[in-house]
């Protein structure tokens, strides 16, 4: 049988091509990563790994919708994430009542949105009664709230703004870094017909949408690709009074898995990630660093580390007939039983620090330096278990309650996310190790959370993504009658003394102008979290950005957008070519 | 391929190699050194164990040097050549172990968490087999009877149980396992998976057994011994009974084709996180665990070992059925030209 | 010919149809039933329960099983397939991008698939003792054991460690390998096979008797004649595609229908579920359509009064 010479001249040509066009695609550049000062133009292109629900920020709550509200609104005022401090956004200065109680806010004049209607105190003024709107129900209103009341503004004039506080706020104006100004003039229909929650869906048209921010949206695909362009109205320059953004786009191209989007970044054909670096593409980032080719920013500690609680709430089916499943013996056991060094080295491959509370290293003054860390004590556990009636009392290897059943309970964690599957692992092993026996069942992500609203699980192990510092704006967690309040959360009474003297605390803490007093408040509350430890914290990993090396201005922040927060300030390298 | 010896040999290795995967699997807490999930300080990702029988002084008996971990972000480890420690038979109740617990054996390497990966590949197959087995049966079972019932009854009956048989033949397998298990509870134990799963198997194999089934007792029906049983009173069931022994020879293959096809169904929705949980050692969630890091999978290439492992029983029932039917998955015997 | 085949399409596009809205109704209807429903996000955010209430409301969740089933399917006579609880946007869009890339996958695959497989098949039929023979033999046995998920696996380890294939996502050399390969393995068991028994049929022998050439026996009358089983069991190989294409779409992030019915379904998003499983058995109904088109105008015998 012979095979045609046509046939065989054909595969040889095809070869050659595609051996061509491989290699073609696939040469490295040899461009040197010289630092050269900012310039204008370019495109960024951003894999991201979650799509929008919704253009609103005010009723979508995810990071996607945050992302991009940051993208293309602006705020009053901004926190610089490096620093910390406050700036000038469309509030160009600022002033406090001696109580504490009224801000006055001078805007900017002359400025106007995307689609050139001038921006007025009436918008500052129109977002407020958006974001306060009952029918609107809007969850950053909920988060907006001073001692669960809302704040009352005012125009003074065209260009100035008086917010009046129910009560007084520590964190201060900082808690405006998180509202968007939004276009009266787009939305007041809306909003005057009850449609608000409706409006600014993701079918909108992008010239309906207008905003103060440096980008405007200029076309989004849907499963594939979001795509930014240059506002060119946008009204901040930088120090030289060059013009921003620097960049004249910027795409987010969706990704589905971390794989994939480090793939990418490898291959350059992408210049970010949506969040941090995984520890063991890490060596080989650092290859591709030394090579120029990629560039690694450290940001700090995470202030979100993965955290271990269980059901505290006494009414809890969970809880029926497993009384030790609530004692806090229990949890300080399993800090105890389990080595802190083995996650930080096998998990994040010695790229974390230790903890044991929610405080890390990150929070910055607020992380309490001479708290204890538990020791790993497996005997010293053990003890503790035994305290609460669990012994091994049929010589199988296993503790057993009171009745002689085993002790088991289980932990539910999201799926997808490998660095938590693998830190649940060591714990169930580790735990094992002194005869607790623990079921891991990893659920999607909203299996866990229906688990958590309905109170029907044992132990969750999860994360949250904190957005400050400064834990004056996370009461949701601390107060016991929030609903992030993890353990039990939405309290009607304090169901403890300890619950009970940290709402104190911490509201003490979120009223007191005085920081030195906010500072060592808070230090009672971190004693007081770990003597009763209802969370349990293993390690806080670095968060360690990539970025490909043609990309300037990064300023790597600990919580998302890592580096979107400051796009306006991203620019290409003068010596990076012009593939894009 | 040539008949006869060349056949014989083949069906005889099939089958040999089917018979040590089994053995395996069920004695694994035996001949695995380790627990599925005992993990080992500082051996993420490290390297399978170098068995040595060449000691300083010539032939000695077994020994391992332990592993150094030299570069934790890289990966990297080296033998400690200065130390040797001896390999132990029979010792706590394990078939080969080291004396000392801080120098695993670890034959095929070390997962991500620093788990063994022989180990656990022993310890999945339990799982993967069990389930695979569990599910050849259910299929086996409901199919002959919904066949058999059929190809005896004929008729409307016969029509029914047809048309759900090629309803369900023509929907993709991995699609109507996955949404049936997508729908159900997600919250489950292990055993609890298990029962499930091998359920779900078992009707998603069902139709493929009952056509051929059916055919073959339809065939059978029109025979004179079925027609005396008739005459004599038999009802549908007796009679059923009576003609699927002549199916016997289709259930064998049948089996041939079951057993890799819910292999990689199990190794796919345990992969896709429908199946068993991760923290349990299914052939499947190894994969996945596998496939978390696609860079990793290239510097640690022992982590492909549960796919080597669903390849060689692939392999063997494929040789096992060598000259009774060409080796096809799903593949029903052309007609013949008449 | 026209006639009798004009009937059998005509019978099988309906059946087709059938088929399709069944299998999507079925997929409206257990998730419909299942435990959890896309609500339950709401709560951890700390919606009361009016805003919970209202949002069923608006997914249509508190409507009675059979009437929103009934709306769906009249919904299907327009083209509407309802909107996405998880995306907020319309499902058949949606659907359709994925849809298609889940056709281009499979049909690559397929064509792939039958290019290397069917004629390595003829020439080891032909001469299984030939050394070629037995190297396609070894060769594609080993490779009908390489499922999807394990094939894939291995192609990218190969692709890893070698950096000889692309692993990023779009790219769909990866992809299209992994499904083509066991497939082409299998055509090539299957052509092989019948070439020996077509051999002895008795058109054939005539055919040799008039003193046809043999290349031209083996290529054009054998291999026409042994393709009829191939056929055959073309519906067995469209449905293997289709399940093998969801583990490859998800391993190797290939935009396909397979992760987002995934997706849908583990968020319990009805109407992209109930899209997906429609666009998924509509696909496998075009291929086993496409087939017994096929197999009517290889087989002069399909399509006349039996």
């Amino acid at each position: 049988m012979r095979i045609p010479r046509s046939l065989v001249l054909l595969l040889a040509v095809a070869a050659l091509v595609a051996s061509i066009g491989y290699f073609w695609r696939n040469r490295v550049d040899s461009g040197q990563n010289a630092k050269g000062g900012p310039r204008s133009g370019g495109k960024v292109v951003v894999t991201y790994r979650s799509e929008p629900g919704s253009f609103n920020r005010y009723v979508a709550p995810r990071v996607a919708e945050d992302l991009i509200a940051r993208l293309i609104h602006a705020t009053l005022v901004r926190v610089d994430r490096t620093t910390g401090q406050v700036e000038p956004r469309l509030a160009r200065e600022w002033s406090t009542s001696p109580d504490g109680l009224t801000w006055v806010f001078t805007l900017e004049k002359g400025i106007t949105f995307s689609d050139g209607v001038p921006f007025t105190a009436a918008d500052v003024v129109f977002s407020f009664r958006a974001l306060y709107d009952p029918a609107v129900k809007s969850a950053l209103g909920s988060s907006l709230l001073i001692g669960g009341e809302q704040m009352k503004v005012r125009a003074l004039d065209a260009h100035t703004v008086s917010i009046v506080l129910p009560k007084s706020y520590a964190p201060g104006i900082s808690l405006l870094d998180a509202l968007p100004i939004l276009p009266e003039h787009k939305l007041r229909a809306a909003l005057d017909a009850g449609a608000f929650a409706d409006a600014w869906g993701v079918t909108t048209a992008v010239s309906e949408m207008a905003g103060l921010g440096p980008f405007v949206i200029k076309e989004y695909r849907p499963g594939q690709r979001l795509a930014f362009g240059r506002n060119p109205r946008f009204w901040k320059r930088d120090e030289s009074g060059r013009v921003l953004p620097y960049l004249d786009e910027l795409e987010l191209q969706f990704t589905p898995e971390q794989n994939a989007e480090v793939l990418r970044l490898q291959a350059g054909e992408a210049d970010l990630m949506t969040d941090r670096v995984r520890f063991e593409d890490l060596a080989s980032l650092q290859d591709l660093a030394k090579q120029g080719r990629v560039t690694l920013h450290t940001a700090g500690v995470s202030i979100g580390p993965d955290m271990l609680w269980f059901n505290l709430d006494p009414a809890a089916k969970s809880a029926q007939g497993r009384a030790w499943l609530q004692h806090d013996e229990l949890r300080h056991a399993i800090s105890r039983a389990v080595s802190r060094t083995t996650i930080v080295n096998t998990v994040f491959l010695g790229e974390a620090v230790e903890i044991a509370g929610p405080i890390t290293p990150g929070h910055g003054e607020w992380f309490l330096r001479d708290l204890p860390l538990p020791a790993f004590d497996p005997a010293d556990a053990v003890r503790r278990l035994a305290s609460i009636g669990l012994k091994d009392r049929n010589g199988d290897g296993l503790l057993d309650d009171q009745r002689g059943k085993t002790a088991s309970f289980s932990i539910l964690t999201p799926k997808g996310n490998s660095i938590r599957e693998r830190s649940v692992d060591i714990i169930q092993e580790q735990v094992r190790k002194i005869g607790l026996k623990v079921d891991v069942v990893a659920l999607d992500g909203g299996a866990v959370r229906t688990a958590l609203g309905e109170g029907n699980y044992d132990a969750i192990y999860y994360a949250v993504e904190a957005d400050s510092l400064d834990p004056g704006r996370h009461l949701d967690f601390w107060l016991s009658s929030r609903p992030m309040h993890f353990w039990h959360p939405s309290q009607p009474t304090p169901s403890t003394t300890w619950e009970a003297r940290i709402d104190q605390l911490m509201t003490q803490q979120s009223t007191t102008v005085d920081h030195a007093e906010r500072l060592r408040l808070f230090a009672e509350v971190q004693r007081l979290f770990a003597e009763h430890e209802p969370v349990v914290y293993f390690a806080a990993p670095k968060v360690i950005v990539a970025t490909s090396a043609r990309v300037g201005g990064v300023k790597a922040a600990l919580f998302a957008p890592n580096v979107l927060w400051n796009a306006e300030k991203l620019f290409i390298q003068a010596s990076a070519d012009s593939r894009r | 391929m040539t008949r006869g010896t060349t056949g014989r040999w083949s069906r005889r290795v099939g089958a040999g190699v089917l018979a040590t995967a089994a053995i395996l699997a069920i004695a694994a807490p035996a001949v695995a050194p380790y627990a599925p999930n005992e993990q080992f300080d500082d051996r993420a990702y490290a390297p399978p164990t170098r068995v040595r029988i060449f000691g300083p002084e010539g032939f000695t008996r077994p020994f391992i040097h332990p592993l150094v971990l030299e570069d934790r972000l890289a990966g990297r480890y080296r033998e400690d050549r200065s130390v040797m420690v001896p390999i132990r038979w029979f010792s706590r109740g394990r078939l080969v172990s080291t004396g000392s617990a801080s120098v695993p054996l670890m034959l095929l390497g070390g997962d991500a968490v620093g788990r063994d990966v022989f180990s656990r590949l022993l310890f999945g197959a339990r799982l993967s087999l069990g389930v695979t087995f569990l599910g050849v049966i259910g299929a086996l079972g409901i199919g002959a009877m919904m066949g058999g019932l059929a190809g005896t009854m004929g008729g409307r009956v016969d029509g029914a149980l047809m048309v759900v048989a090629d309803f369900l033949l023509a929907v993709p397998g991995a699609y109507l396992v996955l949404v049936l298990r997508g729908v159900l509870e997600q919250v489950l134990e292990t055993w609890q998976i298990f029962g499930l799963i091998a359920a779900l198997f078992a009707v998603a194999g069902w139709p493929h057994t009952a056509r051929g089934v059916r055919a073959i007792v339809a065939s059978e029906r029109t025979r004179e011994y079925a027609e005396a049983a008739r005459a004599a009173g038999a009802g549908p069931w007796r009679l059923a009974r009576q003609l699927l022994p002549a199916a016997r020879g289709f259930l064998a293959v049948e089996v041939l084709l079951l057993v890799p096809a819910l292999l990689v169904a199990e190794a796919t929705i345990s992969y896709l996180g429908l199946g068993f949980s991760s923290a349990q050692a299914s052939w499947g969630t190894m994969m996945q665990d596998a496939t978390a890091n696609g860079y990793v999978l290239a510097r640690a290439p022992w982590l492909l070992a549960p796919a080597a492992g669903v390849f060689v029983v692939a392999l063997a029932t494929q040789m096992m059925g060598f000259n009774r039917t060409p080796p096809l998955p799903g593949f029903i015997r052309p007609p013949r030209p008449s | 010919m026209t006639n009798g085949l004009t009937r059998f399409v005509l019978r099988r596009f309906t059946v087709a149809i059938l088929f399709v809205v069944v299998v999507g109704s079925a997929a409206l209807v257990l998730v419909r039933l299942a435990p959890g429903d896309p609500t339950d996000d709401l709560f951890m955010r700390g919606a009361d329960a009016e805003t919970i209430a209202a949002a069923r409301h608006r997914l249509g969740l508190d409507q009675p099983i059979g009437s929103q089933l009934a709306r769906w399917v009249a919904g299907l006579t327009r083209l509407d397939l309802g909107e996405s609880s998880r995306f907020g946007l319309p499902v058949a869009g949606l659907v359709a991008d994925r849809m298609r890339n889940t056709a281009e996958l499979a049909g690559l695959a397929l064509l792939v698939a039958a290019i290397v497989g069917l004629p390595l098949g003829v020439v080891t039929g032909t001469r299984p003792r030939s050394v070629v023979g037995r190297i396609v033999t070894i060769v594609s046995v080993a490779l009908v054991c390489c499922p999807p998920i394990i094939g894939t696996l291995m192609l990218l380890f190969l692709a890893a460690s070698t950096g000889w294939l692309s692993i990023a996502p779009g790219n769909f050399v990866v992809p299209t390998l992994a499904l083509a390969l066991p497939l082409a393995a299998m055509l090539e068991r299957l052509q092989s096979q019948s070439m020996a028994e077509a051999f002895a049929a008795p058109d054939i022998v005539a055919a040799a008797a008039r003193g046809v050439p043999v290349r031209r026996l083996i290529w054009i009358h054998a291999a026409r004649q042994a393709l009829r089983p191939v056929l055959g069991v073309a519906g067995i190989v469209v449905a293997t595609l289709f399940s093998g294409s969801i583990a490859v779409e998800t391993m190797t992030s290939w935009p396909g229908l397979g992760r987002l019915m995934l997706d849908a379904l583990l968020s319990r998003d009805l109407f992209l579920v109930a899209g997906c499983a429609l666009a998924g058995s509509s696909l496998v109904a075009m291929g086993n359509f496409l087939a017994d088109l096929l197999r009517a105008s290889v087989d002069p015998r399909v399509g006349q009064p039996s």
